[in-house]
């Protein structure tokens, strides 16, 4: 999958997930100490939650290995910032769907796509539809099931073209304005 | 003549960066006199574009060619005037391009920067190895969160009774809905773990009205990183994608609960 990697969301990044991680395990020792019998049942939720996953991830490493090996990142930034009006906004929302990573590495991206006469709706759109990750649906397919995924799918897709709009509308309002 | 090539590690093996700007180190290779030197990214996060900044330092460091990946038009214009000639679109070892552009075998349609590349195209071995790294790296930077999240998990499942969850989210959809966007909006991350916690509230017997509109404001809206989002797009961009994003978690959890329902044969 298509990923911006930058100083600040890279290793940095690893850190603080792995200090998040560890924080947790600090809580769990605190809380081992105060009612041990507890948090070993926590402990043993975990693990069952944790090889529940399994699967779902290693598809989604498939998944996630395949779509590296085919998408570049410079076909996202040419498909987020080459085209206008519903092309525009169809373009935007599969460079969505297909980007990766930390929003934080997509901000200078953008910013020079902004700059360069995107439209703000083409932006609001891109950024919606980060939240389409066809490589995790191993995961959701888990907890969800299919019925429920492919109608939020469709939803949050025509929910992003309703977003672009709303943004059209107002940007467009307060030109007049 | 010097060169230079954005990388995304300091070894010789490491990957060219995917693009210009956010690499971790900067090589920089005098080919008369024959010295390589690694520097590491001296970039820092601010108002102005990680582009400008690789900009402002390839042109300080007199450098006469760059080899890099993505590098938008704005960026290779400004390098371009200044007599900086751009090889972009590449992907592959810094040892390799380097030693690649040595013997003149990139092509002058790279140095004319149409980084365009046709899907399925160009899947050789090195893109094959680079493909498998990002994966590894991608999916490593996902797992310590992941992993704490499935800790808390545990602890919320060990600690946290359901009745408490019950006296929280009062079975009124309206409410239940608005709470869950809301804990969604505060929290921020990867998608995958909003799955994850949104599976276990529901096995608490949280609604799937509130489940949903907790995945969906977790990956649209972002207080956490608000801030950043008005510095690169406009505060008044930023406010107005962010509160369209939240009140549209509403009727899409709605609908897709109402449409399950009426449909299929209801909750997960």
């Amino acid at each position: 999958m298509v990923q911006f990697f930058s100083k600040s969301e890279g290793h940095p990044r690893m850190k603080s997930g792995g200090l998040f991680a560890i924080g947790v395990m600090l809580l769990y020792a605190i809380l081992f100490a105060l009612c041990p019998e507890k948090t070993l049942l926590a402990l043993k939720a975990s693990i069952k939650v944790a090889v529940s996953l399994g699967a779902p991830l290693l598809l989604v490493s498939v998944v996630l290995f395949l779509a590296n090996c085919f998408i570049r990142p410079a076909q996202v930034g040419t498909l987020l910032g080459s085209h206008v009006g519903v092309r525009g906004i169809l373009f935007a929302l599969f460079a969505g769907i297909l980007s990766a990573g930390p929003i934080f590495a997509w901000y200078p991206l953008l910013k020079e796509l902004k700059q360069q006469g995107a439209g703000e709706a083409t932006i609001a759109v891109f950024l919606y539809n980060r939240a389409v990750k066809p490589f995790l649906l191993p995961v959701m397919v888990t907890y969800y099931g299919w019925h429920y995924v492919v109608v939020l799918t469709v939803l949050m897709l025509l929910g992003s073209i309703v977003l672009g709009y709303i943004v059209q509308l107002l940007a467009l309002s307060r030109r007049n304005a | 003549m010097k060169v230079a090539i954005p990388s995304e590690g300091p070894s010789l093996k490491s990957s060219i960066s995917r693009r210009l700007g956010t690499g971790v180190y900067f090589f920089l290779a005098d080919l008369e006199a024959e010295i390589l030197e690694c520097v590491e990214c001296p970039f820092s996060e601010g108002n102005q574009s990680l582009g400008v900044q690789a900009v402002v330092f390839i042109l300080g460091h007199d450098v006469d060619v760059l080899l890099t990946g993505y590098c938008s038009p704005a960026i290779r214009g400004h390098l371009e005037n200044n007599g900086v000639k751009v090889y972009s679109g590449l992907s592959g070892s810094v040892g390799e391009l380097l030693e690649e552009y040595k013997r003149g075998r990139l092509e002058k349609g790279q140095a004319q920067g149409q980084d365009k590349v046709a899907l399925g195209k160009g899947v050789g071995w090195t893109n094959i190895k680079n493909a498998a790294l990002r994966t590894r790296r991608q999916i490593s930077s996902m797992l310590p969160i992941m992993a704490g999240v499935v800790l808390l998990v545990g602890l919320f499942n060990g600690f946290v009774s359901k009745e408490f969850v019950a006296s929280v989210f009062s079975g009124n959809v309206i409410l239940d809905t608005f709470l869950g966007a809301w804990v969604g909006s505060v929290f921020a991350g990867n998608p995958i773990n909003s799955y994850v916690i949104g599976g276990e509230l529901l096995k608490q017997g949280v609604s799937l009205f509130a489940v949903t509109a907790f995945m969906l404001t977790w990956s649209t809206v972002g207080l956490v990183q608000l801030p950043a989002e008005m510095s690169a797009l406009g505060q008044r961009f930023a406010i107005l994608r962010n509160v369209v994003c939240f009140v549209l978690s509403f009727p899409i959890a709605m609908a897709t609960v109402f449409i399950l329902n009426r449909f299929f044969d209801g909750s997960p």
